[in-house]
């Protein structure tokens, strides 16, 4: 905290002389910036807008089109599949952040500590991240439908004998274990980056102080990956919310509607000629998103952490 | 503006020594080589005014979004084309003398997903008739006649379960095979499903309430002989998938499969020697209505956009000649829609041909409903839950939201 209003303090100090750099701008920063401004307008920002007009008429993509108001608007209110889904999305990107941040903290600190085979087990526990995420929900699903059945069922474990993604009240854990498995190597990149940047000395002293491994992860360890740990949760929401190949790949959003995520509804309107309808619903998601992310912001101010 | 796109692209197609290039759309995985070494080709050798090139993988709906759509589609007809004929983006070919030969009967099936007095934009080309897939040496073995009333299969399902035979092999996991076959073959055989919706589709905003009309008041009769035949599925039939099915059935593992003419190809494959046959499902205890489920499986269509409509016509009208029509649907178990249309030789489609022939046929209650609407989805949960009240309520509550927000 104290950290940041000393730099706000600085950068108000130094806020006059800033008049003289203005003037004469490098030229190099206007090369560099101006591509990504023009393709970041023309390929995001306008069809988004493009996109926000036609939430409000009936365009199914092509042929005639209406204006109908907030008809759009106030049907999804009233439409359970995609309060469904929008329930099912947020409740499954806390529960997969949860679980990916406390899964590759431990990854990282195991792998950050002096065993053998280091570099190795490193590059074994980075392959999920790379192989496409489809593929990995098809693998998935062939184990959970077909290999833990058939084990289960030789082991005499009836619970387990059918396929949890065929359970509707059970299928989300399936997605949630898939996509945490391909979302892991990459936070756990993220803390053993954090964990090298810990100077070693303040494990020195605590081990002078006679501290307890324990007693050093939560009043070391913890204190300063804080920022890390804030970096990772971001994401990983980005990330979660937009959750799509991998559900696609594995349930496909059942058994029933159970496991429908805000993104496959979406997608669903480009096919049912249901066009303008989704447009307002992505426009709705956008506003979610946009919310959750500035709470997140929020959170990160008050701690004074910076990104 | 199409005269204006017209020009450019078609001299453009006349550069290449004076031929109009002809944007032709076609994506069945089945036959994509079929059409290119046995259609295509021969016609763009024999004559030298148009070059037919075969587009197999863009999307239509996005052609239409860029308003450069193909010249000439020979695709699926079923919902999504059907709203193409709803928002009017397609030409009338009801004045060539192709459309004249077509059974009116057939005709009709475009208007029954669309506007029906603008039915004669699209010309059906291919009818794929689908049934009860089963496995003759089964059948043989257990002394089971094919079943021509609901009480017959039933009694066959007994016979095949006492001697531990599973009679429905089903693969719940993948919803699109629950709606297209238990759901449709039931629903179509005791409703006359064409009727149905068109009272539906009257009934407007008031569509799917207690009120009007509604699933609840004539769906409730099938969702109950659906959950009768429910079972006598393979007991692990919530996580087989469509292709788990047919290696099963393949394999001998149940004595009928509801998919359609498209997976005796797959069984084939995976055991050319098992000897299969296929019959309409009996829903009602009376063999006089025994239906098809039937399917569009190719129509042809020009969209207004074409900027070739002249050269798409006489595509049209060569793909539409006897010889290529009658040909192209012989060898690829299927029927064509005209008057004169040869029997189906096929043994394996010939009791399904023959009632398609008759005109006693009817498209699956679940190809009429908007993919806004999972059904498919929601049947998953019927035969899961069994909860057959839950389904219908929702069925209706989606099909009047959905009333309610596209007719304001």
């Amino acid at each position: 905290m104290t950290a940041t209003s000393e730099a706000a303090t600085t950068s108000r100090v130094a806020a006059p002389s800033a008049d003289q750099g203005r003037r004469k701008v490098d030229p190099t920063y206007l090369v560099m910036l101006l591509p990504p401004v023009v393709l970041f307008t023309i390929f995001i920002t306008l069809p988004g807008i493009v996109g926000m007009f036609y939430s409000i008429t009936d365009y199914a993509g092509y042929g005639d089109w209406k204006f109908i108001g907030l008809t759009n608007y106030q049907a999804i209110f009233s439409d359970p599949r995609i309060l469904g889904a929008y329930t099912f999305t947020i409740g499954f990107s806390f529960v997969t952040v949860i679980l990916v941040n406390a899964v590759a903290l431990a990854l990282a600190i195991g792998l950050n500590a002096k065993i053998k085979f280091k570099k190795g087990l490193r590059g074994t526990f980075v392959l999920p991240m790379v192989i496409s995420g489809i593929v990995i929900a098809y693998v998935f699903n062939y184990l959970f439908s077909t290999s833990l059945p058939t084990i289960a069922a030789a082991l005499g474990i009836d619970a387990l004998a059918g396929s949890i993604l065929a359970n509707p009240s059970l299928a989300w854990i399936g997605v949630v274990i898939v996509t945490a498995w391909q979302a892991v190597p990459g936070a756990m990149i993220i803390y053993l980056a954090g964990l090298l940047a810990i100077p070693t000395d303040v494990y020195e002293a605590a081990d002078v102080d006679g501290a307890s491994s324990w007693r050093k992860f939560t009043a070391i360890t913890l204190p300063l990956m804080v920022g890390y740990v804030v970096i990772n949760t971001i994401l990983g929401f980005k990330n979660f919310l937009n959750a799509y190949d991998i559900i696609v790949g594995l349930t496909n959003g059942g058994p029933g509607t159970s496991t429908f995520s805000i993104a496959m509804t979406i997608f669903t309107g480009f096919t049912s000629g249901d066009y303008a309808y989704q447009m307002a619903n992505a426009v709705l998601f956008f506003i979610v998103t946009i919310a959750i992310s500035l709470f997140q912001l929020e959170l990160i101010r008050r701690r004074g952490v910076s990104l | 503006m199409g005269a204006l796109a017209a020009g450019p692209l078609s001299a453009c197609g006349s550069g290449g020594g004076g031929r109009t290039t002809l944007r032709f759309y076609q994506s069945k995985p089945e036959v994509i080589g079929y059409f290119d070494e046995n259609i295509i080709a021969p016609f763009n050798q024999s004559q030298s005014d148009i070059v037919v090139t075969h587009d197999a993988t863009s999307s239509l709906v996005a052609s239409l979004v860029r308003e450069a759509p193909h010249d000439l589609v020979c695709n699926n007809y079923n919902l999504e084309p059907g709203t193409f004929v709803a928002r009017d983006v397609l030409t009338d070919l009801g004045d060539l003398p192709e459309a004249e030969q077509i059974r009116p009967d057939v005709q009709e099936l475009v208007g029954q997903y669309a506007t029906p007095e603008r039915a004669s934009h699209v010309l059906p080309y291919s009818i794929t008739a689908a049934g009860v897939i089963y496995n003759v040496p089964l059948f043989d073995e257990h002394g089971v006649e094919v079943p021509t009333t609901w009480s017959e299969l039933i009694d066959a399902c007994e016979t095949f379960q006492s001697a531990d035979i599973t009679p429905f092999y089903m693969t719940f996991a993948d919803p699109w095979t629950i709606q297209q076959g238990l759901f449709d073959y039931v629903g179509g055989g005791m409703l006359d499903v064409a009727q149905f919706y068109s009272e539906l589709e009257a009934a407007g905003t008031d569509g799917g309430t207690t009120s009007s009309v509604s699933f609840r008041d004539r769906f409730d009769p099938v969702v109950a002989k659906m959950l009768e035949l429910v079972p006598y599925t393979n007991p692990d039939a919530a996580s087989r998938s469509y292709e788990d099915g047919n290696t099963a059935f393949a394999r001998g593992d149940g004595a009928m499969y509801l998919q359609g003419p498209w997976a005796i190809g797959q069984i084939a494959a995976a055991n050319p020697d098992l000897e299969v046959g296929t019959f309409p499902l009996p829903a009602t205890d009376d063999p006089a209505d025994l239906k098809a489920r039937v399917n569009l499986d190719l129509a042809l269509w020009i969209p207004k956009g074409a900027a070739n409509p002249e050269a798409a016509r006489t595509f049209l009208s060569y793909l539409m000649t006897p010889e290529v029509m009658h040909t192209y649907n012989a060898d690829n178990l299927a029927i064509s829609p005209v008057e004169d249309a040869p029997e189906v030789e096929d043994e394996r489609i010939a009791r399904l041909g023959a009632y398609v022939q008759d005109g006693a046929f009817y498209q699956g209650p679940g190809t009429y409903i908007p993919t806004a609407i999972p059904v498919g989805n929601y049947l998953q949960t019927l035969v899961l839950s069994r909860n057959g009240d839950e389904f219908l309520r929702t069925l209706d509550n989606d099909w009047n939201r959905l009333a309610q927000r596209t007719l304001v």
